[in-house]
């Protein structure tokens, strides 16, 4: 199969990603220049995202390894979008770097090339690529402020279990081309069929292993919190963000396109490991005193929810899986923005123990709004965007009638609204006397500051007005392959 | 049309951000300019509407959109304008304009104006998405929202303790009719599967027949609601301490629009209560136990604004007894000339607390009708349409139709409270308005008033004035498309009626005058006495309910409280956070920092996949 030039214009974005990066790298090679760095990838990622509107009217197109289609566009669209928020927030936090520091932006336009390349991938071999393109950098970022003890804790830690992950996944894949003799996911689907063989399954199961892993399903949730509080500001955000994303859609595409996954046993196993992450993600941050560690056992509660359209699996899956991401998405960047934010400029840990957030309304009023909306959507507050993810997720569960999801994520629901109440108390209780780390002065005009506020104003507009968003997410489920 | 009705409450929303990101940059000159200007555009929109209504007088509506759906449950942001919701937006943008203009008179000087502007604006905002809402969702979302900007503005002067325990109480009082609401809301979307009120109006009479239980009880919990709003019998305790709050807000919310919400919202859903003729008599009954009770709660008042207070009670009690006998027309009616002359007395009260350095004690005014003359004007001319003197008032316009709609509907004894209800009208706004203007000073307040100065004291009180007289009853609201027709009778007995009612209040004032001007050392020697002296006190403290309320409710419910601490299903309850805390504790173990169990943790979790695909198969 030869490339035409509509493959070439579908990869495009790919390509000028890609592009951007190894402009990046030369660019520090020749001269190191912090703004202009960070320029050049901003400025490279909004031409992409800009891309993607004219690629998206000739959608679907398949490429040989790749397809991109409304699922791949819709995954690119939120990867850029994180990279950029995570690169504005990076051009504060970095600041006062003591290292180098326009590495980091090379790091994070290699990993949103990684992520783009999975979310679009319909070939094993691509799927493999893709996570680890996306992986590797970010060991980098989750180490950057490697002078810190444990900064360089949580990329250690990840790198390790992110390969003994990566391995089971080899594993997995070796088992299905055994089974199978292709790789291409259209082939996979076919031979498995609905019932597959116990070396199929295991394949499976041991794709699940790897793949639940990076999205921190429990039981392979354990390394999340340790590697959220030591990665610096901007990492924790894209490895929240952009690095879930892309694998959950990868894994909403198998789903999807391999009947296999319809088997009860599996459906059983999807439906246990949603439920244990959900219970298991809240319970863990009941009395959490560490925000960034908090906002890890959530999104292990938040992806326990997701699951469940997973499970279901059919119907009204894609939309609901769309939906709840996007706001997800939304919400987790502001909740991080903030945390980023109040780190600025770059002085050794974060600034995220609960105890430096006490007060924080009284010094930083608009900081803290933004905080708060975001801490409402993550709990399902109607009137946010977390509202309407959450509406979904719960309708789908009991039009499937899945009785005992529905409860726990009601249980769930309940048990987080405890822990971010408890927040966004602490936000507002009366100013302690001491002098404490802040965001800079002037948070509001720097580039972080106005993306965290349009963050904050687009999380209450979807959740008042969700319309654009809901048929957004129904073009995406019309031109994507199955 | 599509852009100027979601301008009515997008504008003073849009006021409400801007003075609260102001972060009291903009000073009291600039607060109070946003807080008017926005109110006034919006008011400027209805003017527009109501042309465009006048020239083409049919229900039209705007779907913004819709916010989910979910197979029955379609809840759209749609608004609605009608006859009704159109009078309604004149009185709230309206009389709301002349209010905050005259509170950039009142406040002057005073901490956190732009505090008190941002949530007047918010209020105005709330006010008309309650009028008009096209689904009672949207109805429940302005109703909260109006009680909550209510809430903060009685605690406005939140460094009194007392002012923050008013604003709970009528948060908390108000909060039960609002529980009685939602239950009344499900019921109607249990049994109709919408919400939308045309809907609502239509299917009603189709799926239940006159006096089905079902429709009496859905009709009885929304009275429910609509009489903790509205202060009505017995959820009316919380009306009189609310006047803590300025009385800019005391006029605006507390007189004029949102304690109305409740007779909107019956009139608003007419079609229900008609086929719950019980519960439509009940409304009548209660509104006639109150005009009564507030009237003579108003006679054994000392303070001005809690005269008024009661005065409202007693004045919305009338639209209720209007509702009860199915006169909407005439309700609406009343209620638009009663936030006219309402607003009036309270700016007018206002005006004198200012002049008088902020004494509201009627005992410790006096002699001021010659210093303040604008303020004796407003109150001269205000009692004159609260005691509805005949053809020159508006207030006689009004009520005179709700009692002709009593008599002519056959109740008579809800006539009978009408007519005695007018004899302690004429006889408090009497006594209220000789206490303060006539006699002699009672305090060094008093004979150091000033009079107030400027436009933004002026103008909103002369504008007040002409709207209080029969002027104000020249506007007719657009009613006809919207309610049944009235209840007619002979041309005979309604002038009959007229002239009866023109004699009661005559008589009432003449009484008054007599009482209180030629009697007044008896008055006082009966009031200090015996029996007199307990009747003053039950009056005074408007029939006890307070305390009844304290000794029967929240008494024995603290005891319960006290006595059930350590109950079962405490216990139980409890049981569930331990619970919680202990799995919590447990699995936090798991979370060592320690690699190697991370990765022990991944190899077992993998094993246990394999093992159930193994079973699988």
């Amino acid at each position: 199969m030869t490339l035409t030039m509509t493959h070439l214009m579908a990869l495009l974005p790919l390509i000028v990603v890609c592009a951007t990066a190894i402009t990046v790298m030369l660019g520090i090679a020749w001269r190191r220049h912090h703004g202009g760095t960070a320029a050049v990838t901003v400025i490279g990622i909004v031409l992409t995202l800009a891309m993607l509107l004219p690629i998206w009217t000739m959608a679907p197109v398949e490429v040989p390894l790749l397809v991109v289609d409304g699922l791949a566009l819709f995954a690119g669209a939120m990867i850029l979008i994180s990279s950029l928020t995570c690169a504005a927030l990076a051009y504060v936090y970095l600041d006062n770097y003591p290292g180098p520091r326009e590495e980091f932006y090379l790091l994070l336009l290699c990993a949103a090339a990684g992520g783009m390349v999975l979310a679009a991938s319909r070939h094993l071999a691509t799927l493999f690529v893709g996570l680890e393109l996306l992986s590797m950098p970010l060991y980098g970022m989750l180490a950057y402020a490697f002078s810190e003890r444990r900064s360089l804790e949580a990329g250690i830690k990840y790198f390790i279990l992110s390969a003994a992950a990566t391995a089971f996944l080899l594993f997995g894949m070796a088992l299905l081309y055994a089974q199978v003799g292709r790789l291409d996911l259209p082939a996979v689907a076919a031979v498995l069929g609905e019932r597959p063989t116990a070396w199929g399954l295991a394949g499976i199961g041991l794709l699940l292993v790897g793949l639940g892993f990076k999205l921190s399903i429990v039981p392979f949730h354990l390394w999340t919190p340790d590697v959220y509080e030591g990665a610096p500001g901007p990492a924790a955000t894209f490895l929240a963000s952009a690095s879930k994303v892309a694998v959950f859609v990868v894994l909403l595409r198998l789903v999807l396109s391999t009947p296999a996954f319809q088997d009860d046993w599996l459906r059983g196993v999807l439906a246990v490991l949603a439920l244990a992450g959900m219970l298991v993600g809240n319970l863990l941050a009941l009395v959490q005193s560490n925000l960034k560690r908090l906002l890890g056992y959530s999104s292990i509660a938040h992806f326990g929810y997701l699951l469940v359209a997973l499970v279901v699996g059919d119907g009204l899956a894609t939309e609901t899986s769309g939906v709840y991401l996007l706001t997800y998405l939304v919400t987790t960047l502001g909740a991080f923005g903030v945390v980023t934010l109040l780190s600025s400029s770059y002085s050794g840990e974060d600034t995220a123990a609960l105890h430096h957030y006490r007060g924080l309304f009284w010094r930083r009023p608009y900081l803290t709004a933004v905080l708060t909306v975001s801490l409402l959507s993550l709990a399902g507050i109607p009137f946010t965007a977390g509202f309407i993810g959450k509406f979904y997720i719960i309708a789908l569960g009991v039009e499937a009638e899945r009785w005992w999801l529905v409860g726990g994520i009601i249980v769930g629901s309940a048990i987080g609204l405890y822990y971010y109440l408890r927040v966004m108390v602490t936000l507002y209780l009366v100013e302690p006397g001491m002098r404490r780390r802040d965001a800079p002065r002037d948070w509001g005009g720097r580039a972080g500051g106005v993306v965290v506020l349009g963050l904050a104003l687009l999380v209450v507009m979807l959740g008042v007005y969700p319309a654009p968003m809901i048929e957004w997410v129904r073009l995406v489920e019309h031109i994507t392959v199955r | 049309m599509t852009l100027l009705l979601p301008l009515t409450f997008l504008l003073p929303l849009a006021g409400t951000l801007i003075l609260a990101f102001s972060h009291t940059r903009l000073g009291e000159r600039g607060s109070a300019w946003v807080g008017v200007i926005s109110v006034g555009l919006a008011a400027l929109a209805t003017a527009l509407l109501v042309h465009q209504f006048l020239g083409m007088p049919e229900a039209r509506g705007v779907t913004l959109w819709t916010w989910i759906a979910v197979s029955d449950f379609q809840p759209t942001f749609g608004l609605m304008l009608d006859g009704l919701s159109l009078t309604m937006l004149g009185i709230i943008t309206g009389v709301g304009l002349l209010i905050h203009w005259f509170a950039a008179w009142y406040m002057h000087g005073e901490e956190g104006i732009t505090r008190f502007y941002a949530y007047m604006n918010l209020f105005v905002a709330s006010m008309v998405l309650l009028v008009l809402g096209n689904n009672l969702l949207l109805l429940f979302l302005g109703w909260e929202g109006v009680g909550l900007c209510s809430y903060l503005l009685i605690g406005h002067y939140y460094h009194t303790a007392a002012n923050g325990w008013a604003a709970f109480k009528a948060f908390i009082v108000t909060r039960i009719g609002d529980a009685f609401l939602a239950v009344g809301l499900f019921l109607l979307f249990r049994e109709l599967g919408t919400l939308n009120i045309a809907e609502i109006l239509q299917r009603a009479p189709e799926l239940w027949a006159a006096g089905d239980p079902m429709v009496e009880l859905t009709a009885l919990l929304l009275l429910g609601g609509a009489l903790g709003k509205s202060a009505q019998l017995p959820l009316h305790t919380w009306l009189a301490d609310a006047m803590a709050g300025p009385t800019p807000v005391s006029a605006l919310i507390h007189a004029a629009t949102m304690v109305t919400a409740g007779v909107y919202l019956i009139a608003r859903l007419h079609g229900v209560f008609l086929l719950a003729p019980d519960v439509l008599l009940l409304t009548g009954v209660i509104g006639a136990l109150t005009l009564l009770a507030a009237g003579f709660a108003a006679l054994a008042q000392t303070d001005i604004k809690r005269v008024l207070a009661y005065s409202t009670m007693s004045q919305i009690g009338y639209m209720f007894l209007a509702l009860g006998v199915g006169g909407f027309e005439a309700a609406i009616f009343h209620l638009m000339t009663h936030s006219f002359f309402k607003a009036l007395l309270f700016l007018s009260a206002g005006a004198v607390i200012v002049s008088c350095h902020h004494e509201q004690d009627i005992r410790r005014l006096g002699g001021l009708w010659r210093r303040l003359p604008l303020a004796y004007t407003g109150f001269v001319v205000g009692g004159a349409a609260l005691a509805a003197l005949p053809l020159v008032t508006a207030g006689f316009y009004s009520k005179d139709e709700i009692l002709w709609q009593a008599l002519a509907s056959g109740h008579g004894e809800l006539l009978l409270a009408g007519l005695l209800g007018a004899l302690l009208t004429s006889l408090y706004t009497l006594r209220l308005i000789i206490g303060i203007f006539h006699g002699n000073p009672g305090s060094d307040n008093a004979r150091r008033a000033e009079a107030g100065r400027g436009l933004a004291h002026g103008l909103p009180l002369i504008v007040l004035v002409l709207l209080s007289t029969f002027l104000g009853a020249w506007f007719e609201p657009p009613l006809v498309e919207v309610f049944p027709a009235p209840h007619e009778g002979g041309e005979g007995w309604h002038l009959a009626l007229e002239i009866m009612a023109s004699g009661v209040a005559l008589a009432g004032i003449a009484l008054g005058a007599w009482l209180f001007l030629r009697r007044g050392a008896w008055l006082a020697d009966v009031a200090s006495h015996g029996w007199g002296a307990r009747l003053w006190r039950l009056w005074h403290h408007a029939w006890g309910f307070d305390a009844g309320y304290d000794r029967l409710l929240v008494r024995p419910y603290r005891g319960l409280v006290e006595w059930l601490r350590n109950d079962v299903v405490d216990a139980v309850v409890g049981l569930v956070a331990r619970l919680a805390w202990w799995l919590h504790v447990g699995l936090a173990r798991t979370q060592t920092g320690k690699l190697r169990l991370y990765a022990a943790s991944m190899v077992v979790g993998a094993t246990l996949m394999l093992l159930v695909m193994a079973l699988a198969t």
